[in-house]
């Protein structure tokens, strides 16, 4: 839905499609990268991204004006960050900013040879350490500054959610050493795993930025959080967004510069053990994904692009690897200098992707359709196992899928028995059957306890807002309300259930009131159901006074029979 | 999928409804008989609540509804579901089986292959076990499966719980 929204907001996927090589080409003439780009370019209805760039383009020349911008705004970008975040560094963002800037505006290397820890830690740990803390502060702030924003400095926001990170300097030093391990042949790296960087980049990025992107949904636990937090302002921060996607970009392209710079010395080595480190940091993106989105569908045709992608890559790579040092290092040199460029076009293409990162082919993995398709097909059904793991109870110990099977069997055969028994049960103990079944089914019980309390699962939380039904202990009318609440609540709250018996302990005397009261209307039948009543559901005694605005069941028309 | 509140109102609503079928049908029956006739209608109605969305409800009513006895019920009590929902649009999800290709008869060495394909072998005996337990599940492929079952999970679940309030609540009635 989101993504529905994404696209017709951002409207004309096809002309940002059109735009895409020709920026490309005119602005800065890559011969290498104008031809990869092409092969994007047929993709690019397909991302998501690039009508946040369009637009990005659209209301900013996109490169320098934003990056002056940048450079002429850290004193508004650093006064935010130390106020909404006490961990912040002012200097230390001042300093990034300018160095961004120089980055982009004189193209020097020499500066960001000097800094590449910095810029790298952004990307380089995007696992640890969610800056879960700060997104909340960070978010007013953007709000309060979004008008600002809006006008002159689009940029910030994005900027501020890096020194926001309180391990910052942490994870600055930790890549810094990350980096001397890995870094040698990241040229090669990472045109394999361009979108995994952006990938990386996204996580880092996105909470600060309060975006409303797609992508946030594949972001993984932290990322999700923020959007939850910001889904009603996430329209009027959709612009705020786009216009910091370009920044983005730019750290990317600092990232790889100072790994360009490093890649050097080092010269090549074997692409394997990267690729195998690599596809272990890509593992564990889409596994916290896949636990957050509901359903990512991927279709065939989005892997395949994925494939292609790959195809291209890894040919890319096969050349490169056989060029050996010295062009290496010519090429490094080069890229240098259209790194910055190129991989800010290479970024945006690839981000989009990153939804169906995990169907990438690894090394030695074929890469047609065939064995995508039937990978897909894997993928899916492991994020549905994840979904049976979650529900189905004690299942997510255990690993393996056969084990696991044999959990979701078992436990819906003890469903089906359980089903078995109750009717059994029923059956011999209410001989006939009609005679509380007519006043349970008097529609207001149903209709006064819908769509008030939403356990999805066991996995959803909060006994609290799991109880949220109006029980009206005047007059006791609401006994098989507080009947049918009753068994909800035994299950729906599953992993709650502490907390549910609580409650009941908490609440018996209480219950006792109720009762007496409901005891002056009822008839025999409504005593025994205070039983049940006081068995589970002491809460709603509390709970009544908070719920009486809501949608009050019309307590006096329920009709109580025999 | 939606919230189980309105799931377990829906079912019991339903399930009521078939109840009641029951009852004005037959009114001496043996306790098997009714004992039967519950856990009928509790299914079918767990089916209805699905609207025909997902295979394993389909199925289950048209296991149900193979006995003429049955068929009664079934369309009564998908009937007047159906009067609540002007009836239900027939966006019935058919699944395009993924052809899957078996290139892949990869030779390792000895230990791994085995290991590999008993592990295959038990994944598929299960996976057979549980298209035994979901109804319909015969005709499903994997992916479809996993998520039929944990929708007919959701399902039962509900099913379960109802049923459980019910039987307590009756049970408690009797008792005093």
């Amino acid at each position: 839905m989101e993504k529905g929204k994404h696209f017709l907001s951002k409207g004309a996927n096809n002309s940002a499609a059109a735009e895409v090589p020709i920026w490309n080409s005119c602005s800065f003439g890559m011969e290498m990268q104008s031809n990869k780009l092409n092969c994007f370019s047929d993709q690019l209805p397909n991302c998501f991204f690039n009508p946040n760039w369009d637009s990005s383009m659209d209301q900013s020349d996109p490169f320098e004006s934003a990056l002056s911008s940048i450079v002429s705004s850290p004193v508004t970008t650093s006064n935010a960050i130390p106020s909404s975040c006490g961990v912040g560094d002012p200097v230390m963002i001042r300093e990034v900013i300018g160095r961004l800037g120089n980055i982009c505006n004189s193209g020097e290397i020499s500066y960001i040879n000097n800094n590449p820890s910095t810029n790298t830690s952004c990307y380089g740990t995007p696992l640890s350490s969610p800056p879960k803390l700060n997104n909340p502060t960070m978010d007013s702030k953007i709000a309060g500054n979004l008008p600002i924003l809006g006008k002159g400095i689009p940029e910030h926001p994005s900027l501020a959610s890096f020194p926001a990170d309180p391990g910052f300097v942490e994870r600055a030093a930790r890549f810094s050493c990350f980096g001397n391990g890995n870094l040698v042949g990241l040229n090669d790296k990472f045109r394999l795993n361009e979108s995994e960087l952006s990938h990386r980049l996204m996580p880092r990025l996105e909470p600060g930025r309060v975006s409303s992107n797609l992508s946030v949904k594949a972001l993984g636990p932290q990322a999700n959080v923020n959007v939850d937090g910001n889904s009603n302002s996430d329209k009027k921060f959709s612009r705020l967004s786009r216009s910091s996607t370009p920044e983005n970009a730019e750290f990317g392209d600092s990232r790889e510069e100072s790994s360009v710079s490093e890649q050097i010395p080092g010269g090549e080595l074997s692409m394997k053990g990267q690729k195998d480190c690599y596809s272990r940091k890509r593992k564990a993106i889409p596994r916290g994904k896949a636990k957050e989105t509901l359903s990512s569908s991927l279709s065939t045709s989005d892997s395949k692009v994925v494939g292609d992608k790959d195809e291209t890559n890894a040919k890319r790579s096969k050349s490169e690897e056989t060029n050996g040092k010295e062009k290496d290092v010519i090429k490094a040199k080069e890229e240098q200098n259209s790194n910055q460029k190129q991989n800010k076009d290479n970024e945006k293409p690839l981000e989009p992707p990153k939804d169906y990162i995990h169907v990438r082919a690894r090394r030695g993995q074929a890469t047609d359709s065939h064995s995508l398709a039937e990978r897909v097909r894997r993928e899916k059904i492991s994020e549905r196992m994840k979904f049976l793991q979650d529900l189905v109870p004690g299942c997510n110990k255990v690993t393996g899928k056969a084990v696991m099977l044999d959990e979701i069997i078992n436990y819906v055969q003890s469903l089906q028995r359980q089903v078995e028994f109750l009717s059994m049960k029923l059956a011999t103990v209410n001989p006939r059957m009609d005679i509380n079944m007519e006043s349970l089914l008097s529609k207001e019980i149903f209709q006064s306890r819908g769509s008030l309390s939403h356990n999805l699962y066991p996995m959803e939380n909060s006994a609290g807002l799991s109880f949220p039904y109006v029980y009206q202990s005047q007059q006791g009318i609401a006994l098989p309300n507080g009947m049918f609440s009753n068994g909800e609540t035994q299950f729906s709250v599953n992993p709650l259930n502490v907390v549910l018996k609580q409650n009941q302990c908490r609440q018996l005397p209480a219950l006792n009131e109720l009762g007496d009261a409901a005891w002056q209307v009822s008839t025999f039948w409504e005593d025994d159901l205070q039983s049940v009543v006081q068995m589970g559901f002491g809460q709603n005694q509390q709970q009544q006074q908070d719920f009486h605005a809501g949608p009050n069941m019309p307590g006096g028309q329920m009709k109580v029979e025999l | 999928m939606r919230a189980p509140q309105s799931l377990k109102q829906e079912f019991l609503k339903k399930w009521m409804v078939g109840l009641q079928l029951c009852e004005s049908t037959n009114q001496n029956m043996s306790i098997l008989e009714r004992k039967k006739a519950i856990k009928l209608s509790a299914d079918i109605a767990m089916a209805s609540t699905r609207n025909g969305m997902t295979c394993w409800s389909r199925a289950l009513v048209a296991k149900t509804s193979t006995d003429f006895g049955n068929k009664v019920l079934v369309d009564n009590i998908l009937l007047a579901s159906q009067s609540e929902k002007l009836k239900n649009k027939r966006t019935i999800i058919r699944r395009k089986k993924i052809l899957r290709k078996s290139h892949r008869a990869r030779k390792a060495r000895g230990g791994r292959v085995v290991a590999r394909s008993l592990a295959k072998e038990m994944v598929k005996k299960r996976t057979q076990v549980l298209k035994s337990l979901v109804p319909g599940g015969e005709f499903m492929d994997d992916v479809s499966l996993i998520e039929e079952t944990l929708d007919y999970i959701v399902s039962l679940r509900a099913q379960v719980d109802v049923m459980r309030t019910l039987a307590k609540a009756t049970e408690l009635m009797n008792g005093k």
